[in-house]
């Protein structure tokens, strides 16, 4: 019976991890889908030339002039972007320990430091990585 | 018409690679199952049992990393399997780990130094692993808009709608991207991909949904799924260079041409030390990974005895791979000097060494080995045939009755059989003499040879001694 309740335990941990996984990847495309409608409103509104405009918070509809409304979009895009890069970070993280626990071997490089732009230019245009 | 649309037909041909059969080429891995124990036959490797297994816990150690810098000798007779076993391990490893094959005498060479070229083959199993990052726009073309300003040659204006499977949007265009877009031919139903930070544009294929578009496709189409997922992606590349192809490179102004040509020459100390101080760096940042990968000396035996105090040393570094050798010699002279020595190799190498023998092969293993190489060698064989085989095997050399094999096809092709028969295998048994009966025919016609100096030959076997 011990041995069963391990067994539960461990295909429960398992089944937890990778459904938090799917849930993070379904939370960023919900961010991404969010940024771009933020991005069209703002690309809207700037191309407009109005001076007011009206904004939907919930299901209240508040008059706005337009420069208050950009801050609100721009400053809602940012939090956005660092909501972004929190989930994704975390993802790789998850991924790696979800591998750990199906006893595979971790994805290859996946928690390695990007290189910068310079040293991608320089490297790719030595030869030594395709570009 | 109908020959027209024949030979039309016969146009079409699949160019194929040229494969070439080489003496391991049968070898797909070491052939153990889940518990590194090995099974009879399996991924072309038959019997030697121990020596798998032994190759296995040290594929286990390479894996995690433990093993670095340490020295494995596979000793035992010839034709016993022992680059067999290297290319097994080769496999297993899988093409992520650095893996170099060298014989020993390849050191010997006019253009460099024998320690430049142990330094080279050295570097050139360890590997660093780095990562480049981008962000990019991946997605499905729904329409591509642009409008020609009014008045001719003004200003365009464009609007792009990208889909994927989960979302959709619209992009407004400047000038140089609509420019791009149309260079590239960028058509609704179309798969692509932006880069944020350059800008390129990268046509992926067409979407399969938009496969019926037309009745025709050209042959370059390529169709592709409609991408899923949020369109702003950070696409993650992780590259494995050599250290090798990094020295190379910095010394001197084309070296990338000199990696293709292999003619490298010697490389200044200065610059690896350099490298080693810029990949030391990295790996503080932690931008950079080793991959301590596996040298393969084989004969390892024709290594001199400044070949070897320079391994000694190379093996202490912190960046050393594992160095694998082989070698079937018994006690003989170490080159360069007069001692004799265990393989040919110094003591105090052999002292650091993990030494795994290979024994002969058994009647039943043999006859499995020939076996396999008929398959590889795509030739269908009798099974008194492979008798015969397997008793000249056993009586003259593994190597031997592998050769055969393919002769004996080739002849029983010429008599237009569809597998090869006993009186096959003889025939080209009484053609192709092997090592043994040679010796017989040149002892007794020694004196009619041009150069022969009249003194027999001695014969050297090399066994091993127990």
């Amino acid at each position: 019976m011990d041995d069963q309740a391990k067994i539960l335990k461990y295909l429960v941990s398992v089944e937890k991890l990778a459904e938090e996984i799917i849930n993070d990847k379904q939370e960023i495309i919900m961010i991404d889908k969010r940024r771009n409608q933020n991005r069209e409103a703002l690309r809207d509104l700037t191309k407009s030339g109005q001076t007011k405009c009206w904004v939907t918070v919930g299901s209240v509809l508040i008059k706005h002039n337009v420069d208050s409304a950009k801050t609100l979009l721009e400053t809602d895009q940012m939090q956005l972007n660092i909501d972004i890069n929190k989930l994704r970070s975390n993802l790789k993280i998850k991924v790696n320990d979800l591998r750990d626990l199906e006893i595979q071997p971790p994805v290859p490089g996946l928690m390695l430091v990007p290189m910068s732009k310079k040293e991608t230019q320089g490297l790719s245009s030595a030869g030594l990585i395709p570009r | 018409m109908a020959s027209l649309a024949a030979a039309q037909v016969q146009e079409v041909r699949s160019i194929t690679r040229i494969e070439r059969i080489g003496a391991h080429s049968h070898i797909r891995g070491l052939g153990l199952d889940d518990a590194l124990e090995p099974r009879a036959i399996s991924q072309g490797m038959v019997g030697q049992k121990m020596a798998r297994k032994a190759a296995g816990v040290i594929l286990q150690m390479i894996r995690e990393g433990k093993i670095a810098g340490r020295a494995v000798l596979l000793a035992g007779q010839p034709g016993t399997g022992k680059t067999a076993i290297a290319m097994g391990l080769a496999q297993a490893l899988g093409p992520d780990t650095p893996f170099t094959s060298m014989a020993g005498s390849e050191i010997y060479s006019l253009e460099m130094s024998k320690t430049e070229a142990l330094t080279q083959a050295i570097r050139k199993s360890i590997g660093i692993r780095i990562k480049e990052e981008s962000e990019i726009i991946e997605g499905e073309v729904v329409e591509v808009v642009v409008e020609r300003a009014a008045g001719g040659g003004g200003a365009r204006s464009g609007r792009l709608t990208l889909k994927t499977s989960d979302m959709e949007t619209n992009y407004d265009m400047g000038a140089k991207m609509i420019d791009s877009l149309l260079k590239e031919k960028v058509q609704a139903g179309d798969v692509i991909t932006i880069d944020k930070a350059t800008g390129k544009i990268n046509k992926l294929g067409r979407s399969f949904a938009r496969a019926r578009d037309y009745d025709a496709t050209g042959q370059q189409a390529r169709f592709v799924q409609c991408p899923e997922g949020e369109l702003q992606k950070r696409k993650e590349v992780v590259h494995t260079v050599t250290l090798h192809e990094v020295d190379v490179i910095n010394s001197r102004t084309h070296g990338f041409l000199a990696l293709f040509s292999g003619d490298t020459g010697e490389i200044k100390s200065e610059i690896r030390e350099q490298i080693n101080g810029k990949v030391a760096e990295w790996r503080e940042e932690g931008k950079a990974e080793m991959i301590p990968g596996v040298l393969f000396i084989d004969e390892a035996h024709m290594l001199d005895i400044e070949c070897f105090s320079f391994l000694n040393r190379a093996l202490e570094s912190e960046t050393a791979p594992v160095v694998i050798m082989a070698t079937n010699r018994g006690i003989t002279r170490i080159r360069g000097t007069n001692y004799k020595s265990p393989h040919g190799i110094p003591l105090d190498l052999l002292d650091r060494m993990i030494i795994v023998p290979t024994t002969p092969y058994s009647h039943q293993e043999l006859r499995e080995i020939l076996n396999i190489r008929c398959e590889e060698e795509d030739c269908q064989m009798s099974s008194d045939a492979l008798t015969v085989l397997t008793r000249v095997a056993t009586e003259t050399s593994l190597r031997y009755a592998i050769q055969l094999v393919t002769t004996a096809s080739l002849v029983a092709r010429r008599r237009r059989a569809a597998e090869v028969s006993m009186e096959d295998v003889k025939k080209v048994y009484s053609l192709f003499l092997d090592e043994h009966r040679s010796e017989q025919f040149l002892k007794e016609y020694q004196d009619e040879f041009m150069f022969n100096d009249g003194s027999g030959v001695e014969n050297k076997k090399y066994q091993l001694l127990d």
